[in-house]
């Protein structure tokens, strides 16, 4: 395997030595570029009480290329889709190497905090958030505790 | 007997491959008359989808030319304090026996140059707060600039 670049190793260390509180990111044993993230729903959101997991791979390319974050658990909301891929600027065109794994996964949880249903992935989720937000806040609710709730 | 052909409705199957022929044939056409026009172009938009052309359209993203990277002001290292780290390697400038650090104009937010001109390649914003190093128009500080007509050749 090719060495791995200093800035993850200090990334790495620094994710078990200064958490984000709500976020765990463990690197895989074989491969230091995959990690196990949890990322728990924030206060008052729809989100709340659940733990959400997803998966994160770090590309050759960076930090000149964002990683690659995916939902691993089911989730209703309208930005993240069925497959689990997340609708988010920094991972796209707003990446910027300066940013971190730890503020890419900040920025993760909130957009659990603030859906945006104008700016879909999701269409059908976004449709019933913009036309029956009650109903699709119970569902996303419902969803936590169906699929993310605690062990 | 009904054929197997009305069985599974494949007339409609061939319309679609016909009007997908139609479509080839037209942009095969176009091309050979005039090179790109816009109409070639959305035609082509129409067979590509829309998530691919956005990535396409990324690839496409310029950065910097190589002659603004080079020029960046380089930054003494008496004036980088111990603490002083590249965010984009995370390492600190002092582990380096010779740092080469740059600082961008403008928002002069520093880096290691080997760094910043991988970013700078394909982008041209600053990676810490996204100012568009481009955007700003070189000063050229004249103030401390003394006129000497003989070019101090003959003091």
């Amino acid at each position: 395997m090719a060495s791995l670049p200093k800035r993850i190793i200090k990334e790495t260390e620094r994710l078990v030595s200064d958490p984000v509180p709500g976020i765990t990111a463990i690197p895989h044993e074989e491969n230091l570029r995959y990690f196990q993230v949890t990322v728990e729903g924030p206060e008052q959101s729809p989100y709340e009480n659940g733990v959400f997991n997803l998966e994160l791979f770090l590309p050759d390319d960076y930090p000149m290329e964002a990683p690659k974050v995916r939902f691993l658990t089911k989730i209703y909301h309208p930005n993240i889709d069925r497959l689990g891929r997340i609708c988010l600027d920094v991972l796209k065109n707003n990446w910027s190497p300066a940013l971190q794994i730890r503020t890419v996964l900040l920025s993760v949880q909130a957009l659990l905090a603030s859906p945006n249903p104008n700016d879909p992935l999701a269409n059908d989720v976004a449709e019933e958030w913009l036309q029956n937000e009650d109903n699709a806040i119970a569902k996303a609710r419902e969803w936590t505790n169906m699929y993310a709730s605690k062990q | 007997m009904s054929t197997y052909e009305e069985e599974h409705n494949t007339n409609r199957a061939g319309a679609g491959q016909d009007a997908r022929r139609d479509l080839r044939s037209q942009i095969h056409d176009m091309y050979q008359e005039n090179g790109t026009s816009n109409l070639l172009l959305q035609l082509l938009s129409q067979i590509i989808p829309e998530s691919l052309q956005e990535e396409l359209l990324q690839d496409q993203k310029e950065g910097c030319p190589e002659h603004f990277v080079d020029s960046l002001p380089r930054v003494n290292q008496s004036k980088l304090s111990d603490e002083e780290s590249c965010s984009i390697c995370c390492c600190n400038y002092k582990e380096d026996k010779y740092p080469l650090v740059v600082e961008l104009p403008h928002c002069s937010h520093r880096f290691d140059l080997e760094c910043v001109a991988v970013w700078l390649s394909k982008s041209t914003s600053c990676p810490l707060c996204r100012d568009d190093v481009l955007s700003h128009k070189p000063k050229i500080d004249v103030s401390t600039v003394e006129v000497e007509d003989d070019w101090g050749m003959y003091g």
